[in-house]
């Protein structure tokens, strides 16, 4: 009879103690709340943060940074749940555009181009838009091209800048090209507001 | 003659002048030899020259045969990177201390990081990198997790930065049986998320293992899933991440801190 053991299997107890009859469970505590904050997350300066695409999990993570400002570094649209997320939360979603003429001959995988590096960095050296979140797909080539390059506005040497960017690049490693494009990025080319600009910056242009 | 074939006579006649010349630093050495000139970094002749360190070695194995073991089984293990070395340290720094000058970027320890609000970690600060701690982070205090004596040139920086020494010592999460205990950790979060210590700046040896554990619990009284603390300890770690570590970021009992934290009003961590 083999359809009988089928039938066991399938069926499914909702709550084996109660049909047991062993009475109510006793739930003493909550299950804590746990935050998960987006892949590859970590604070660059005071307001500033970096992360991979975040997902619904991440969004009460979100909320706990106010976030006033998303960087989006690519030319797709993030997923409609984010977009929702920033609609609903007023947050004001950035996107830099990775290369605006490509139209559909643009890659996922491309590297940023000069321009949208410094559209986004115009938006992060003014401090009316933080706290600020920078993020791509995975938060590794794009954020770190991005975050590298406001690094060497900082004046930190190269060395360092590399360190970092390889931290975040997973264990495929850094991209050559990625580097020799911090490396070679003109900084006089982000304009700085001295007024707007956020107090970490002017410390070291100083 | 030259600086090495006055070093490598020295090593074949004298090895016990040299034993000593190899305790002193440049500069007596420099004059010892009758070098004024500033060019001379022993260390780093020796070090440039593979038959002349063989020798030395030989040499010191001689006079410190119990020491040379010890060493060795150490550079066995996977984590020398965890033993403070204060030599090294000093090699390091005076070479860089006679560059440092002239440099206007700044430079930040390897492996720095903001980690929430004003609290930051890194590995351990050489000179170079002391003006970017004053001018940049303009550092408050500093809190070292290593049992090691802090080196005299840090603790100048600090005194003349007015910076705050913090040092809790710990033997960091080692095969066999060697743990952080629970209570030098707990002690340890005091300081690091007490305001009155912003900014601050934490660290060990490399800024992977010990300093990775105690920013595994600043997550955990932030309420962080261990996947993503996890995750963020091997991104530091990496390539030494430690199983042993992660169990002991997962198993800290953070009650007392937590009561402490909220007696004082110092939870949540501000962003």
């Amino acid at each position: 009879m083999e359809p009988d053991f089928d039938d066991e299997d399938d069926h499914i107890y909702i709550n084996e103690e109660t049909e047991l009859g062993r009475g109510n469970v006793l739930v003493s505590h909550a299950p804590k709340q746990r935050i998960v904050p987006p892949l590859n997350f970590c604070p660059v300066e005071r307001y500033l943060y970096r992360s991979g695409q975040p997902s619904p999990v991440n969004f009460q993570f979100l909320l706990d940074l106010q976030l006033k400002t998303i960087i989006w570094l690519a030319n797709e649209e993030p997923q409609d749940t984010l977009l929702e997320f920033c609609d609903s939360h007023a947050i004001q979603l950035q996107f830099a555009t990775i290369n605006p003429d490509g139209g559909e001959d643009d890659n996922p995988w491309d590297g940023l181009t000069e321009h949208s590096i410094i559209a986004a960095l115009q938006t992060i050296v003014n401090a009316e838009n933080y706290p600020l979140l920078v993020c791509c797909g995975m938060g590794r080539h794009r954020t770190g091209t991005v975050i590298g390059c406001l690094r060497r506005i900082m004046g930190w040497n190269l060395a360092s800048v590399s360190e970092e960017y390889r931290r975040f690049a997973g264990s495929r490693g850094g991209r050559i090209l990625v580097e020799l494009l911090i490396e070679a990025f003109d900084t006089q080319l982000v304009e700085i507001d001295r007024v707007k600009a956020p107090q970490w910056l002017l410390q070291d242009a100083q | 003659m030259s600086y090495r074939d006055r070093l490598e006579g020295l090593a074949a006649d004298e090895p016990e002048s040299l034993l000593k010349l190899l305790k002193q630093e440049d500069e007596e050495i420099e004059s010892k030899l009758g070098l004024n000139n500033g060019m001379l970094n022993l260390h780093r002749v020796i070090n440039e020259d593979p038959g002349l360190r063989k020798r030395i070695e030989r040499i010191l194995d001689r006079f410190y045969p119990n020491d040379i073991n010890a060493k060795s089984q150490e550079n066995n293990e996977e984590d020398v990177d965890d033993i403070y070395d204060a030599d090294e340290h000093r090699v390091k720094s005076d070479a860089k201390l006679r560059i440092v000058d002239t440099e206007e970027e700044v430079i930040p320890p390897e492996n720095f990081s903001h980690i929430v609000g004003e609290i930051y970690r890194s590995s351990f600060p050489r000179p170079e990198n002391f003006p970017f701690l004053q001018n940049s982070i303009k550092l408050k205090s500093i809190m070292v997790l290593i049992p090691e004596d802090y080196p005299q040139e840090n603790l100048d920086f600090m005194s003349q930065a007015k910076i705050k020494l913090f040092q809790i010592g710990m033997s960091g999460n080692k095969e066999p049986f060697v743990n952080i205990p629970s209570d030098l950790l707990t002690s340890a979060l005091e300081v690091a998320i007490n305001p009155e210590n912003h900014p601050i700046l934490i660290h060990c040896n490399r800024g992977k293992h010990r300093t990775g554990c105690l920013v595994g619990c600043i997550r955990r009284l932030q309420n962080w899933s261990l996947t993503m603390i996890f995750d963020e300890y091997r991104r530091f770690a990496f390539p030494k991440a430690r199983a042993l570590d992660q169990q002991f970021i997962e198993m800290y009992d953070e009650e007392k801190i937590k009561k402490t934290a909220h007696e004082k009003k110092w939870l949540p961590i501000k962003w």
